[in-house]
């Protein structure tokens, strides 16, 4: 029993040690995430016109971090990432046949 | 032999992608006149209008009191006032600024730039050392509805001169206009000429031809007149695309294309629509 008990403690301490660690790890995993977001945003916006919705990803997840929710922090940032990703490859395939819908 | 023939290839091709702009507005109305057989093409310069006969009459109604008037007055008071230096509106504009608007935007050989009526406006007051004004609304959007309504009756006649620049212009407009965009990947051409005269939710889409002849307009959902960038920058929303600046070069490129498809239509601004 006192075993038992002992082991159980040390599983309580070893979790609440690793929530920490992965709250910490959030935070470094946030700041990347933001970081490649805000670059892919930057870069799309010099060939490409951004959806107006990516923006917006970037600042809610700038106030979930702010407010220590940093796996929705990451996760809309991964999303800002993914939508610029898709305005540049919507504008690489358009160009290939935005003719087609003309007139002729 | 075997040159010759990709040389004939690559005419026909180069024939097929780079029509003629002059090729393109008649492509363009063959298209509405088939889709629209028993419609008076030269009516879709009353936008959904066009269509929709109950609509229509509505509006025809409010036309007895049209709520662009206030516009057309502010814009008449404004145009008059001299700048600073004692000069006005009338000395930057052919023919004092009167009935002038279908030959907008033009292309501008000498900066290289395509010029929008609004554009033009704003240009001549900070040449004339005045500040800009804002360009979706008020007096900016004003003004140009005193200048369309001098123009009414009058012909869209936008040219595009002999200059590869001017060309490439309307080029980068038409390209505009047909590419999808947005997180809902639509195009201009998805709403205005595929589904021209269909419902979005309870609206009535517009056909393309004669969008450019009848800015600015109030519309009852601002509840004031604005400019044709206005609406751009509202459409590219509707699409959930991140709109342009008003008066970009991408949106005036836009504008040159789009107003140059209504050549010939009368020009009926400013109007009023939903």
């Amino acid at each position: 029993m006192k075993i038992k008990s002992v082991f159980l403690l040390s599983a309580l301490l070893t979790g609440l040690l690793l929530h920490n660690f992965a709250v910490a790890a959030d935070a470094d995993e946030y700041k990347a995430a933001l970081t490649k977001a805000q670059q892919t945003l930057s870069d799309a916006e010099t060939k490409v016109q951004l959806w107006s919705t990516s923006e917006i990803l970037l600042k809610d997840a700038q106030e979930a971090a702010a407010s220590g929710d940093f796996e929705l922090a990451v996760k809309l940032a991964n999303e800002a990432t993914l939508q610029g990703e898709l305005a540049v490859a919507t504008a690489e395939r358009e160009k290939k046949i935005w003719q087609n819908h003309v007139p002729k | 032999m075997k040159r010759f023939l990709i040389a004939c290839f690559l005419f026909v091709a180069m024939a097929n992608v780079y029509a003629t702009p002059e090729e393109d507005r008649l492509a363009l109305r063959e298209f509405f006149a088939q889709r629209f057989p028993d419609l008076d093409l030269n009516e879709m310069i009353n936008g959904l209008y066009a269509f929709d006969e109950g609509a229509r009459e509505q509006w025809l109604e409010m036309e007895d009191f049209p709520p662009y008037e206030i516009a057309i007055e502010q814009g008449e008071e404004a145009f008059v006032v001299p700048f600073a230096n004692g000069k006005s509106y009338a000395d930057c504009f052919e023919n004092g600024g009167m009935g002038i608007k279908q030959n907008y935007p033009r292309f501008d050989t000498d900066s290289g730039e395509v010029i929008t009526l609004e554009y033009a406006i704003n240009k001549c007051r900070t040449d004339n050392g005045e500040e800009p004004l804002p360009w979706l609304t008020g007096e900016l959007s004003a003004i140009s509805a005193y200048m369309a309504y001098t123009s009414r009756g009058n012909k869209m006649n936008v040219v595009i001169p002999d200059d590869p620049r001017a060309l490439q212009a309307y080029e980068s407009g038409k390209e505009y206009y047909y590419t999808r965009r947005g997180q809902l990947e639509f195009a201009c051409e998805n709403c205005h000429m595929q589904s021209a005269n269909n419902l979005l939710r309870a609206d009535r889409l517009s056909g393309m031809l004669g969008q450019a002849t009848h800015w600015p307009v109030y519309r009852s959902k601002w509840g004031e007149t604005g400019t044709l960038h206005k609406r751009f920058m509202e459409c590219n929303v509707q699409v959930r695309a991140k709109p342009y600046e008003a008066q970009s070069q991408v949106y005036r490129e836009l504008e040159y294309f789009l107003s140059y498809m209504s050549n010939g239509m009368e020009m009926n601004g400013p109007a009023s629509r939903r």
